[in-house]
């Protein structure tokens, strides 16, 4: 290879350019010394050989040893013209950060979403996991989810045959040591089959067996991730037989595994334990695996390529539909069908969490403002380079070679790219932790906001966008018609080329439209969903319980006693208006009970079963819970409270429709205990949801009747207004004081309806901030645009001035250019939005895409924004003093 | 001697020479220089001193690669070696060579010479 052997050589010169010049010189000095011996004299043989000087300079030309100079002279000469602009060039580099900023956080976050198969697993293009549609809603829409219970699980283990390489499993998050304070830990309950069906090996000791996860009799061991190992356990090997201690459970550690794996989940697992060693949930009456609750197993499947997916699903729903039958009777065919597909969430056949699709959008919005930073990229350095043209000619002019000025232009904009990608790296990483935190607060990700591959990805395309955008403008300066450019650089010369940048700030306009009308809708969506009455006086309601460690629970009669004197204390202190009990907070869950109503039962209700609330007297007066009719319950004095029951509104037209539902009563638990009867009805709040589409049926039992489950362990706290604070802080140190071996806390109810109202804030807040970008953008390309338009005209200007013409006149008229641009792209853009609404219609609440109110406030928000952006300029303009603008050229 | 060394020859001819030289063997510089000012009988005068530039070119380029070694009189010299693609580029060079002599003899009105 012989440019090989002239590369080597070249940089072999280039990287010791000491010994070359050493070599050099002792290769002359040889030459010279045998010249001499052979020369009639020393003259002659000076003569012979020339200046050695010269030759020494003429070689070292020919290599790369001046390179150096040349391309740090360059890098000088295109720093000073990148600095010579410095607004220019801060503009470029921010819009190209943010933009590419971005697109490279959202980017991140979708590839972990979607894009990305969990680290460490075996071929995970045949990995598999199975999933239920099921109708049991209440509205009759059917919902998939991977959730199985074990029954279910040995039903397809059978429909799918001893070949069928299966595992099952269940996350938890157990705190780390004994107690409540220690740090949680995500572990997997696995069985046996797992590690082999995403072919795991252990990289020190060993993965628990079959044996060691058999039913009843698990073995206390466990298996953590390398990454575990590494980062608590000291990367130690002599970790291997040492127990490990989840709460009151405490395991071995046997094995470590080898590799990245962390689980399937965004939210990275450590230790794996047997699948046979989960805490079932305490009311579960028999062994948990012949029972049809604990129903959040997961299980995966090793597929083999060669079978046919829809037999397999056929088979598996047949089996389920059976065992369906079997168990419940009366309820069949709640089951529709079992699906196999990617065991990932995301990725899986569920309908996407409001978080993911908001993801998406963002994805895209993102894009969007994109296109936005890219059109006023290439509108900012057209500008600019038209601007320069008359340097550029001048330099031409003086002798510069255009190979050099072509070079230095590149130069400028690859160090203007440059600085691009360093930027859009740094926003990229902040705005990817940002919206890590923000879009899936729960997560602890195991991997870092911006990995090598989106940092490359990132970087490459900022290094070619800038170069795009830089490279037309300086290809088309450096080509110039000399004389006419140094003749004319004044009036006229750039307007040929402002019908590209006013179609460029058009678009700039229009998008910016669309992400703003996005924002407005969920902003208003966001408002409606807050403005809902739920029922309930949530901004003043404080919810406190304890939480005990597995196994250490006070007993139920302990706890009574102890919550109601913590009631009686807190009753009448500062800050505090009503205190009352309740067996859990309400949107917090809901729990049924058996019950009947004359000839019904409660199963022929189906899915619109009434739910139990536990609750004290003072309950309907801390929450606002309005009475409609009736009473509420009779404070109890002492011993057990009367046998009564408070329906709400959906249960008495339930149950009595047409009927006055006081003096109705209702049997617990069996047909033959006596009638409770219903002394008051209350107004139907929301159950579960803030925005429930039907009422939900609830009946309300006092805390302690001998019908009801709980001791009301909740306290409740209606705080005074701007006393929140205080009954927070008393109501805690009345908890702590009472249960100090539990793990007390008090909770806002607004803190339980965040959730509810985060996908429409978390639409609201991302759309806002893109918006809000784009329209920063946009307002930049229209003020620079109109910036340079009227910079060009200043001769026009100057003459018109000193033709008399006033300054409102002026003004007026660049206002009114400048605005029949943007209220072309204004238009645009409401178009787009309308029709590209339907995106974002189904995240949308009590508006619609097309809502008149949103597009017409954008609308006048752009137009107002631009008049003023336009306004700066046409002002400056105007004032220009005639003799000077005249002058300039 | 003439005013200016290098009007002798024209561009790249020296380059010509030396790969044609090179084809003898791996000679260093002032080897290189003796057999051209033999081989000429004198004729191309040219500055020893050039040969340097010219072989820098031809290093850079592929041409010839150079390694030290021991000389017949035991001092350490630079040796340099025709690389295969410099033969090659020595054959295409000749051809090009012979080519522009024989229209330059046709103009001239001589016999062409035989190669």
């Amino acid at each position: 290879m012989s440019w090989l052997d002239g590369l080597r050589h070249r940089l072999d010169t280039l990287l010791h350019p000491g010994r070359y010049s050493a070599e050099l010189d002792e290769e002359m000095r040889h030459h010279q010394d045998l010249a001499r011996m052979h020369a009639p004299d020393a003259d002659a043989a000076r003569r012979q050989f020339g200046s050695a000087t010269r030759y020494r300079e003429q070689a070292r030309d020919l290599t790369w040893l001046h390179l150096p100079d040349v391309v740090g002279q360059d890098l000088r000469g295109a720093w000073r013209g990148i600095t010579r602009a410095p607004s220019l060039t801060l503009l470029v580099v921010g819009t190209l950060a943010l933009g590419l900023g971005a697109n490279a956080a959202t980017f991140s976050i979708l590839d972990a979403l979607y894009l990305r198969p969990p680290a460490g697993v075996e071929d995970p293009a045949t990995l598999r996991g199975w999933w239920i549609e099921h109708h049991r809603t209440g509205d009759g829409v059917p919902f998939t989810s991977a959730a199985l219970n074990y029954p279910m699980y040995r039903a397809l283990r059978e429909a799918r045959g001893p070949e069928a390489r299966l595992a099952l499993y269940v996350r938890d998050d157990p705190h780390l040591g004994r107690g409540l304070l220690g740090p949680k830990v995500d572990v997997v309950y696995a069985s046996a089959g797992y590690f082999g069906v995403l072919g795991l090996r252990p990289a020190l000791g060993r993965l628990y067996t079959a044996d060691e996860d058999s039913l009843g009799a698990p073995a206390a061991v466990a298996v953590v991730s390398d990454a575990f190992w590494r980062s608590k356990l000291a990367g130690n090997p002599a970790v291997l037989g040492t127990p490990l201690q989840l709460g009151p459970k405490t395991f071995t550690i046997i094995g470590v595994l080898d590799g990245p794996f962390r689980g399937l989940d965004l939210q990275p697992a450590d230790v794996w334990l047997p699948l046979a060693a989960i805490t079932p949930p305490s009311w579960i009456e028999g062994p948990w695996w012949e029972s049809d609750n604990p129903y959040y197993f997961h299980a995966l499947e090793r597929w083999n390529p060669a079978l046919s997916d829809v037999a397999a699903e056929a088979q598996v729903t047949a089996a389920l539909r059976a065992l369906d039958q079997q168990r419940s009777g009366v309820r069949a065919d709640t089951l529709l069908a079992a699906h196999v597909s990617s065991p990932l969430e995301a990725r899986g056949p569920a309908k996407p969490r409001a978080e993911q699709q908001i993801a998406v959008r963002v994805g895209g919005i993102a894009v969007i403002v994109l296109v936005i930073a890219w059109a006023n990229v290439i509108n900012l350095l057209l500008a600019h380079a038209l601007g320069r043209r008359r340097e550029i000619a001048l330099r031409l002019a003086l002798g510069i070679s255009r190979a050099r000025l072509v070079r230095l232009l590149t130069l400028e904009t690859l160090l203007i790219a440059g600085l691009a990608a360093l930027a859009a790296l740094g926003v990229a990483w902040a705005g990817g932790n940002a919206l890590r935190a923000l879009l899936l607060p729960e997560v602890s990700w195991a991997t870092p906001a911006l990995d090598w591959r989106a940092a490359l990805f990132t970087a490459g395309v900022a290094l070619a966008s800038a170069l795009v955008a830089g490279l037309i403008p300086a290809l088309q300066a450096s080509n110039p018609v000399l004389t006419e450019t140094l003749k004319s650089a004044g009036p006229g010369s750039g307007r040929r080329r402002s019908r590209l940048r006013s179609a460029l700030v058009m678009l700039q306009a229009a998008l910016a439209v669309v992400l703003l009308v996005g924002a407005g809708l969920f902003v208003q969506s966001l408002r409606n969903v807050e403005g809902l009455d739920i029922g309930y006086d949530s901004g003043q309601l404080l919810f406190g319980d304890v939480q005990f460690e597995e196994g250490s629970e006070p007993p139920a009669a302990l706890r009574a006693a102890q919550s109601a004197e913590i009631m009686a204390r807190l009753q009448g202190r500062p800050g505090i208006e009503v205190v009352a009990r309740t067996a859990m907070p309400p949107l917090y869950g809901f729990s049924f009970t058996t019950f009947y109503s004359g000839a019904d039962s409660a199963g022929s209700l189906g899915v619109n079963l009434p739910t139990v609330a536990e609750v004290t007297p003072e309950f309907f007066q801390a929450t606002g819970i309005r009475l409609l009719a009736g009473r509420t319950f009779t404070p109890s004095t002492s011993g057990a409270p009367l046998d009564e029951v408070v329906v709400n509104d959906a249960t008495a037209r339930l149950l009595w429709p047409g009927k006055d539902p006081l003096g109705q009563c209702l049997q617990f638990r069996a047909r033959t205990n006596p009638c409770v009867p219903v002394v008051g009805v209350v107004e139907t709040v929301r159950r579960e949801r803030v925005l429930e589409t039907e009422s939900k049926g609830q009946f309300y039992l006092p805390v302690g009747s001998k019908w009801a489950y709980s001791a009301g362990e909740t306290i409740v706290v209606r705080a005074a207004v701007n006393g929140t604070a205080t009954a927070s802080a008393q109501l805690l140190e009345e908890l702590r004081r009472a249960f100090p071996a539990g793990l007390a806390r008090v909770t806002p109810m607004t803190k339980n309806l965040e959730r509810e109202y985060r996908p429409y804030r978390l639409g609201a807040t991302l759309f806002t901030a893109f918006g809000l970008l784009a329209l920063v953008v946009a307002v930049m390309g229209i003020y620079s645009t109109i910036t340079y338009d009227v910079r060009q005209r200043t001769h026009e200007f100057g003459v018109r001035v000193a033709l008399g013409a006033g300054m409102g006149t002026l003004v007026r008229q660049v206002v009114g250019e400048g605005l029949r641009t943007v209220s072309l792209g204004v238009l645009a853009g409401v178009a787009a939005a309308v029709a590209g609404g339907k995106l974002i219609a189904a995240l949308l609440y009590g508006t619609a895409p097309g809502n008149p109110v949103v597009l017409a406030a954008v609308a006048l928000v752009l137009l107002l924004v631009a008049a003023l952006a336009a306004a700066l300029p046409a002002w400056r303009a105007a004032r220009t003093d005639p003799v000077v603008a005249l002058k300039q050229d | 001697m003439p005013a200016d060394p290098k009007s002798d020859l024209l561009p790249g001819t020296l380059e010509m020479l030396v790969l044609r030289t090179l084809t003898l063997g791996p000679l260093h510089g002032y080897a290189i220089a003796q057999h051209l000012a033999q081989v000429s009988d004198g004729v191309l005068v040219v500055e020893q001193g050039s040969l340097y530039p010219a072989l820098e070119r031809l290093l850079g380029s592929g041409l010839v690669t150079a390694k030290w070694g021991t000389s017949p009189t035991g001092r350490r010299a630079r040796f340099y070696t025709i690389t295969a693609s410099g033969r090659k580029k020595l054959g295409q060079e000749i051809a090009s060579f012979d080519a522009t002599i024989t229209a330059i003899a046709k103009v001239l009105g001589r016999e062409v010479p035989a190669s």
